[in-house]
This record gives structure tokens, sequence and C-alpha cells, in this order.
């Protein structure tokens, strides 16, 4: 925090954004929401051409903590304006867990160069390891999520011999055959439900359930304000936890072995340590979010987890800007809400995935919001 | 040293003598570099053998060969270019970083405490050579000049504090002025460091005689000759290799 105009600003662009944002989600006929977008488009165009844009990053960036305080001040915003609708808490809480998703796979890709075509699987598997363990242990719904990342991580790296033994092209196509091996074998595996797949009980904890209504004070919200609050935690959690990874020296050696092996090898950074991290904590992360959606979503079965699940993950990665976490956030947000909000799009979603990717490739390589230079300590330049 | 079926280096016996700068000349293709490639690691020879210091290192990962203090810089710059300057330089010391994984994520303070140091490390290295360069550390390499990159490097192959560093062409890509003036530093650097050694490939001879104290000439892979500036330059060996062989006037 610099000065109290800073912090006004900041507060000001806070508020109009998720004032946008809640609009936004708030809208329903499709004209009005189509009108939405676009005014976001043009006000976004219009703040880069008149170079305003630049500016604001700048202020973003000196003032780092308030702004990432306003943004979670303002998300609980969102969260309670719309505390009674199950449609759009449930948007919310997928955005959250999706984003905390990627941003595992952003840690495997976007720092240490590490392709990964099965998100999906990961996350599945972090969903069925939660369903297991609380169908048939008493094992306590925080708990399985932890474990739900562990098993993730632990499957992965059955991967991580394959994956390190060969490279580019190759490593891709051996991720892709494991996400089609798992789905096969979840759909065929009678313990673990086959197609049907399994239920699961609601998360717990502290006592609360939180597939009951939430009750204050005689009124009656949605019971997805419990699920949201949990998945918003996981999110700062992960959030710093990607952005300590990023400014450390475990974040300089990612970025060294993506750039150029041959160079960090002639400083005596371990290609394979820093993969093998890299693998291993984004499939933690990844797996811990799948357990939480499975939970929230009350069942799981493999349609959840197929080979496009992972493609969007990737997608959106490259729409925000491999290795930015805020452009994670910022596209995981427009991925998932705009084919709910058009329904009319829905069954060509893909179709505009793709031509969404396609067109970032050509006109922005970097990203919605790119990556900026590293600083290893917030609001500063250090 | 061989590629399939060609010999990029043959009986290539090289001794270099602690705190010497050794120049290393040659035609190109003559296996300056894959010497260099050998003894760091890169390629594991298909004979012989190398010795540092009494160890015998052959066959060693780079990251081995960097550990036992052997550092380099490369022919075609091989930065970070995304990276910042600093972000750069370190990786030259990152081995000294011994905060763990857990460490470096959970234990802040520690952290920032070893990166304040190692900025006053990095920015002291700087100031040698280019103090220009002091209030943009954390800029991107790539907005730098090629001889700002250069400085760059060698300041990331020094950092580490190497015993032996070996210099692929550092005046690749610049002006004969800057060449002349990124000698000088270097030269005024190892003034400080008197047991560094340096083994320099370069191409401009004028160079090599203003910088080193003894020189090997090397062609198609084997040594011609080495010794003094002055011995090898009077060689007729060397200016046959150089020059091409005389035309003797018979042949006219």
């Amino acid at each position: 925090m610099r000065s109290s105009k800073d912090f006004f600003c900041c507060a000001g662009l806070a508020f109009a954004l998720f004032a946008y944002l809640a609009l936004l989600l708030g809208a329903e006929e499709e004209w009005s929401i189509a009108a939405y977008v676009l005014l976001g488009v043009v006000v976004v165009v219009a703040l880069v051409a008149l170079d305003v844009f630049s500016t604001i990053e700048r202020l973003v960036q000196s003032n780092e903590r308030t702004c990432q305080a306003l943004m979670v001040l303002g998300t609980l915003g969102i969260i309670a304006v719309f505390r009674t609708d199950h449609y759009t808490l449930f948007l919310l809480g997928t955005i959250f867990i999706y984003s905390v998703a990627v941003l595992g796979i952003n840690v495997q890709l976007g720092y240490a160069g590490v392709i990964n075509f099965s998100g999906a699987s990961f996350f599945g598997i972090g969903g069925y390891t939660a369903a297991v363990f609380l169908q048939h242990t008493p094992t306590p719904p925080l708990v399985t999520l932890v474990l739900g990342g562990i098993f993730s991580a632990v499957v992965g790296s059955v991967l991580l011999f394959p994956v390190l033994r060969t490279s580019g092209h190759y490593s891709a196509l051996v991720t892709m055959a494991f996400a089609l091996l798992l789905k096969v074998f979840l759909e065929v595996s009678e313990w673990l439900g086959g197609p049907q797949g399994l239920a699961l009980p609601p998360f717990k904890f502290l006592g609360i359930n939180f597939a009951e209504d939430l009750v204050l004070f005689g009124n009656e919200y949605s019971f997805y304000v419990k699920y949201d609050l949990v998945c918003l935690l996981l999110l700062v959690m992960t959030f710093m936890f990607v952005q300590r990874i990023e400014r450390s020296w475990l974040g300089l050696a990612m970025d060294a072995v993506r750039i150029d092996e041959t160079a960090a090898a002639c400083f005596g950074i371990s290609i394979k340590r820093w993969k093998i991290t890299a693998f291993t904590i984004g499939n933690f992360v990844i797996g811990v979010a799948g357990a939480l959606y499975s939970m929230m979503l009350s069942y799981i079965n493999p349609s959840n987890f197929t080979f496009s699940d992972s493609l969007l993950f990737l997608s959106i990665l490259l729409l925000g800007g491999i290795g930015s976490i805020w452009g994670v956030i910022a596209a995981t947000a427009f991925m998932v809400v705009i084919p709910e909000k058009f329904q009319v799009i829905q069954e060509y979603r893909y179709l505009i995935y793709s031509a969404m990717v396609l067109a970032m490739i050509v006109f922005r390589p970097s990203g919605l919001l790119p990556r900026k230079p590293r600083t290893y300590i917030a609001g500063g330049l250090l | 040293m061989k590629f399939g079926g060609l010999t990029a280096l043959n009986k290539l016996d090289l001794d270099i003598n602690e705190g010497d700068i050794l120049g290393l000349v040659g035609p190109n293709g003559s296996g300056k570099t894959t010497f260099f490639n050998v003894v760091t690691g890169i390629y594991r020879p298909t004979d012989g053998q190398v010795v540092f210091d009494g160890w015998d290192i052959t066959g060693f990962s780079p990251q081995a060969v960097f550990e036992a203090g052997i550092s380099r810089t490369f022919q075609r710059s091989r930065l970070c270019l995304e990276l910042s300057i600093f972000d750069n330089i370190m990786l030259g010391n990152f081995k000294t970083h011994n905060l763990g994984i857990l460490g470096n994520i959970f234990r802040r303070k520690a952290f920032h405490k070893t990166c304040a140091e190692e900025i006053e490390k990095a920015v002291e290295l700087i100031r040698l050579l280019n103090p220009a360069l002091v209030g943009s550390i954390h800029r991107p390499v790539a907005d730098l000049s090629m001889i700002d990159r250069r400085r760059i490097e060698i300041c990331r192959a020094l950092i580490g504090k190497p015993r032996l560093l070996f210099l692929d062409e550092p005046s690749a890509g610049m002006t004969h002025d800057e060449t002349n003036q990124l000698m000088d530093e270097i030269l005024a650097m190892k003034s400080d460091e008197r047991r560094l050694t340096i083994v320099l490939i370069e191409h401009e001879m004028g160079i090599i005689g203003k910088v080193t104290t003894r020189c090997a000439v090397l062609n198609f892979g084997e040594k011609l000759c080495d010794g003094t500036y002055q011995s090898i330059v009077e060689n007729p060996l060397v200016q046959e290799a150089y020059l091409g062989q005389e035309v003797t006037e018979d042949e006219v």
C-alpha cells in the first residue's frame, strides 16, 4: 500500500469489475448477456487503446497485497449477492475448482514445461479416491481431500518414467494414452461403479453438513454458499502456494529447465529432479481439486473426466497466459460462464473453445493476462 | 570424440595450468567447441580421459562437472531471454540455495533473506562489468544489447566461483571495439581472481595475443601446436592451416 489515493483507485476498479461480473452473472435473457459481453470487450479494448490499461497494471503491481484482498472481498460480495441462487453459486464453485486444477497444470506446463494431456484423469483420480474413502471408511472429508491429492500424485509417479524418458510430442502422447487407459479402466471396474460411477456423501467439517441449506438469522440460503466458501478458500491457498513456487528458487529452476535444458544442466540444475517435482506438485493440486469437486457434485462417473476436459484445462491455460496465475483465473471464469450463459452455443462449445485458442495463438500468444517478469517479494520490484 | 563416422577430436592432448589464460584457436570446425562440450559433460567422449585437478571427470554429467568447479559460456548465447538479469545470474549459483522445496515455499522470511544476499552478490559482480546495469537487474535479458548479454553470461558463469572457466567465443556478434572492451573487463576481473583458470576460444588473433598467456591451435580435431602467442604465430603449420599452403613457383 503506497498511499490512500492508490487504495481508492484499486477499490474503485475492483468495485467496477465485480459490479460488472454481478450484472453478467445475473443476466438471464440472451440479448442482455450478449450486450454485457460486448460492453466488457469494448471497455477492455478502449482501455488498452488509450494506454490506460498499462497504468492500471502498474497500479495493481505496486499495490499487490491490497488488490489480492480486494479480489477476495469482491468474490465474497458476489457470493452474497447470489446467496439464494443455486445455479449461479454452482457456477462460481466450478470456476474456483477449475482454477485450482488449471493452476496445477500451470506448475507442470507453465513452469517446468512438462506437458500433461491427462489433467482431467488426475482430477478424476482425486474424485474417485474421495468417493472410495468416504464410502468404505470413516475418514473425515477434509482428510480425503488431501488423500485425493496424494493418490493423484502417486498414480502420476507411475507415468513419470515414460514421461521423463521421452520428450516433446512423445511425452504428450504418453499422457494421452494414460488418459484413455484410465477412462476404460474406470468404465469396466465393477468396484468403482463402472459407467454409473459412485455416489458421495456431502462434505462435512466441524459438524456442518455442506449439503443442507444455510440458515442464518432465520433466513435460508443455498447450501452452495458453503461449498463456494470452501472452494474459494482452496483457491486462495492454491494461489498463494503456486505464487510462492514461482517467487522462489523453485520457480527459477523450473523456468530454466523449461527454457533451456542444456544450459540448466551446465549450471548444475538437475532436469529430472525439477520435472518430477513440478509434475508431482501439479498432480497433487489437481487431485485435491477433483476430490472437492466430486463432493460438491455428490456423485462421480467416468464421463466427468474425458479427454476433452483435459483439453479444456490446457486451453484455459493457453487463453489466460501460460504461467500467469491471474490469467488462469480470468480465463477459467470466461470458459465456464460463457457457454453456460449462452445455452444456444452449448453444443458448439468445443468449436468455440478451439476457435478462441487458435485466435489467441495467432493474435496474442502470451495470453489474456501475460505472465510478468518474476518478482521475488510482493509489491515491489524485488 | 567421434560422431558416427566423423572424428571431431582426435588424440587431442592438452594441459592447462592453474591460473593460466589459455587461448584456443583454430579454423571453423576444428573441434574447439566440441572440446568444451566434452569437458563439460554435454558429450561423452568415445575414448580418452579428462582430468581436472587430479580427478578423473571423464563421462561426468554436466551437473557433476559444474560441481567440480568448471563453468562456461556458450558460443551462441544461451541466456534465458524471458527471465530477468538477476534470474539468469542466479542460475549460475543455484546450488548454494539450500532451503529445500518446503523451505522455499513456507519459510518466506529465510527465503527473502537469502534473496537479498544474492542480489547483493549479483550487483557486486555486475558492477565489475557494467555499472549501468545495476539499476535494472529485474528487467528481462531480452531487452539487452549483445555485449550486455555477454556480460551477463560471464556473470552467470562466475557467480558460482568456478576454478576453471570456459569462454566460447565471447566476441561473436560484437564489434571490434566492444570486443576489446569486454576483454579488458575480463582481464580486470582476472586480476582479482588470480587462481581462476580461463580457456578462451577466439578467432581474432590480435585479441589472443593481448589476453592469453598460452595458446593451442587445433585443426581437424588435432592439436597442431601449443606455446606462447609468438611461437604459434611463427609456426609454419599454423600459417598453413589458416592461410592455406603457399603456392610454390613450380606449380605456377
